[in-house]
């Protein structure tokens, strides 16, 4: 990090409760090569004690502090100001899309980890089922009784991006859909099965691969989502057939 | 997502998809027979009454035609469905909806089946 | 107003494709030549009930079907046709679990395709044939 200093403009999304939405705006000056986030707590310590947002680890890993920056959704913890500005620029800093707003930057995401608890989501998978398909191919140790932390941090960014959850707040999302996709390397539970081949599940999605654009962990939702159909398809054809 | 009860009153699962797609598949195979045999049967084009009449004097026209009108107003109605469902209806709209789509579907293929066995038989006197 | 909970009013957004990805492109175009192509189906259908009527009936409308306003018409079902069927194509490639690593690549190429094909058939169309 060199000792550049930039002066930049932060429009932020200020709203308590329902009550009536505004922008507010803030100068601050920051060095380029930290982070979107530095730049919010900034504004928090020195202009504005009362804006409230997310965040805890700052290093992408709790998933908090996903927001929409210039329109598009970003970690705000790793994303560099120098990535999304530039000196004397704006930056439009809003909450995620398609959650509730409890307050400000503040979104109620509590709908996503209620579908994710459902689904049976665990942060700890086998090592071939917490890996996308094709890094499967490259695994050293395909043995299933390794495990790792799997990729999603929760960060409700692809729902945020999805064209469906913005007009079906039942739609179970990517990020749940990923997660039952995750779960389902081992074979395919009834249960799991009933949740995503139903009126909100697998069939509602449209590729737009807007999940997949945004997510910053490597999950790939929209490739899971894909896999998942794939399984389910196979699944219920097989069954069709084994039962006549 | 709103809840963890799942909305099964309503359906919306993999064989719906698959009759989709599988429609959608359909139109696109018979869209570029359709275009291959018009080239060959009628490669001035159809350009009267008289020509269409010809058309459907080869066995393989009508055949044709009745796939496509089948996979196109399936796919058409299906898709508006998805569409409809975007819109999280609720199960009272979707009760509506669902027996209209059938019912709209049938009325137009049966029509459909209709009009081109009254084009047969007119090209077959 | 909490304008930000998902919501059936905001319809309008899906055709927003601002800071989206070419996805959202492909997503909006469908849509759009989704319900183009199902309205002029059952125009179709119900224009085709002329054929009934009989030749003079026919051939008057046919009449009328060469008209330029008509032409432009039909070079949109053409164009709309094309581009739904490829991306159909896509979104079934990619449903099966095929070419997902590539689906943006996808996309394009069949995009391409799909201009090419329309190009063709304006052609084919206004050249006078
Ligand atoms: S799938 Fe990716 S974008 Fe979605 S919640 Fe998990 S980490 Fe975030
Ligand atoms: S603060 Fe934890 S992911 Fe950004």
């Amino acid at each position: 990090m060199n000792d550049t200093i930039w002066t930049i403009e932060l429009k932020i999304f200020r709203q308590r409760a329902d009550a009536q939405r505004y922008f507010q705006t803030f100068q601050i000056e920051i060095n380029p090569d930290e982070y979107v986030l530095d730049a919010i707590e900034k504004v928090w310590a020195f202009h504005d004690r009362s804006l409230t947002f997310r965040h805890a680890c700052h290093h992408s890993t709790c998933g908090a502090c996903g927001m929409l920056v210039n329109g598009i959704e970003k970690l705000t913890c790793i994303t560099s100001i120098r990535s999304v500005t530039q000196n004397n620029g704006k930056l439009l800093i809003e909450p995620l899309r398609n959650f509730p707003v409890l307050s400000d930057l503040v979104v109620d995401t509590s709908s996503m980890f209620k579908a994710l608890e459902e689904i049976g989501f665990n942060q700890v998978a086998s090592l071939p089922s917490a890996c996308l398909p094709y890094e499967r191919k490259t695994l050293e140790h395909e043995r299933s009784e390794y495990q790792r932390l799997v990729d999603c941090i929760e960060c409700g960014m692809c729902i945020s991006a999805c064209p469906v959850s913005l007009t079906d707040s039942n739609y179970l999302g990517p990020a749940v859909l990923a997660a039952a996709h995750d779960a389902s390397s081992q074979p395919l539970s009834n249960k799991i099965l009933e949740i995503v081949d139903s009126r909100d599940g697998l069939w509602r999605c449209h590729n737009a691969f807007e999940c997949s654009a945004v997510c910053p962990s490597n999950v790939e939702p929209g490739l899971r989502i894909m896999k998942m159909r794939q399984t389910v398809i196979a699944h219920r054809i097989k069954k069709l057939f084994s039962r006549g | 997502m709103e809840t963890n009860r799942l909305q099964k009153n309503i359906t919306e699962n993999v064989w719906l998809w698959l009759v989709k797609i599988i429609a959608g598949l359909g139109i696109v195979i018979f869209l570029t027979i359709h275009f291959i045999v018009n080239h060959l049967v009628a490669p001035e084009g159809l350009l009267s009454y008289a020509d269409i009449l010809r058309y459907y004097s080869n066995p393989i026209v009508p055949i044709m035609e009745a796939g496509f009108l089948i996979f196109a107003v399936v796919h058409s109605l299906l898709g508006l469905r998805s569409i409809i469902l975007d819109l999280n209806p609720s199960t009272k709209v979707m009760r509506f909806v669902n027996p209209l789509l059938i019912a709209v579907g049938s009325a137009s293929i049966i029509y459909g089946l209709w009009l081109l066995l009254v084009l047969v038989q007119r090209a077959s006197l | 107003m909490n304008i930000n909970k998902p919501s059936p009013s905001h319809l309008w957004r899906w055709f927003d494709p601002r800071d989206k990805s070419i996805g959202t492109i492909a997503f909006i175009i469908n849509r759009l030549s989704a319900i183009g192509l199902t309205i002029y189906l059952f125009l179709h259908l119900a224009v085709l009930s002329k054929l009934v009527a009989g030749s003079q009936a026919y051939d008057d409308f046919l009449i009328l079907a060469k008209s330029p306003a008509i032409k432009i018409g039909e070079m949109f079902v053409i164009a709309g046709g094309i581009i739904h069927g490829l991306n159909g194509i896509r979104i079934t490639i990619n449903s099966l679990g095929f070419l997902l690593k590539i689906q943006n690549g996808l996309l394009v190429g069949l995009m391409i395709i799909a201009l090419a094909a329309i190009v063709y058939f304006a052609i084919r169309m206004f050249s006078g044939a």
